[in-house]
């Protein structure tokens, strides 16, 4: 039902232009909805407090001992990671037509209705995803 | 005989695109190996880490879908 609401509010998300107001409002609904729904359903149900979370990737020494696998694909995640920041930001700054940023190509993939719906749709549910996502039970 | 232009910085994204998905697909399939799911579990365990992505997730949805000319 949820997916459902979530599809339809995609597509009729993607008729909508980036300068409308109604698009702006209905953005900022969403991400209003997403802050509101992870106060409300995480009090006390996170796995670790923010403190000892923090401190994990200094563990990664011990960790790459304990688990190489996971601590190399960390590694992989995190250079795939820092290479698209990177080559973006050059792109970015350099601001020359060979060099499209991330955010061009994505231009370019929301100028039509299907394509921005989808991607709204895939943006609600990785926002659905981070607010509601992996909770401890009550 | 039409052949689609693609620049060098396009040619790069392909590349990266390509590895995300490569690795991401594969890290999936392989117990012991964080996926992509992995990757977004661990910003959620904390509250700081939970707003943190929710900060990024927001500021990059008002980009794409309000700012992006």
């Amino acid at each position: 039902m949820a997916l459902v609401a979530a599809a339809a509010t995609a597509w009729w998300e993607g008729g909508l232009g980036r300068d409308q107001a109604s698009a702006h409002d209905s953005v900022l609904a969403v991400i209003g909805l997403g802050f509101l729904a992870t106060a409300l359903a995480g009090v006390g149900r996170q796995a670790v407090p923010s403190s000892q979370w923090v401190k994990g990737p200094f563990a990664l020494r011990r960790h790459l001992a304990d688990a190489r696998a996971s601590a190399l694909g960390a590694a992989i995640w995190t250079v795939l990671v820092l290479a698209v920041i990177g080559w973006d930001l050059n792109s970015f700054v350099h601001q020359e037509h060979d060099l499209p940023t991330l955010s061009s190509i994505l231009g370019h993939l929301t100028a039509s209705q299907p394509g921005r719906a989808v991607v709204f749709f895939g943006w609600l549910l990785l926002g659905g995803a981070i607010a509601l996502g992996w909770r401890r039970p009550r | 005989m039409a052949t689609a232009a693609v620049s060098p910085g396009g040619v790069v994204w392909i590349v990266l695109g390509a590895a995300l998905v490569g690795w991401g697909t594969f890290s999936a399939m392989r117990p012991g190996l964080p996926g992509p799911i992995a990757l977004i579990r661990w910003f959620t365990q904390s509250w700081l880490g939970r707003v943190l992505a929710l900060c990024a997730w927001g500021g990059a949805g008002w980009h794409v879908f309000c700012q992006r000319p």
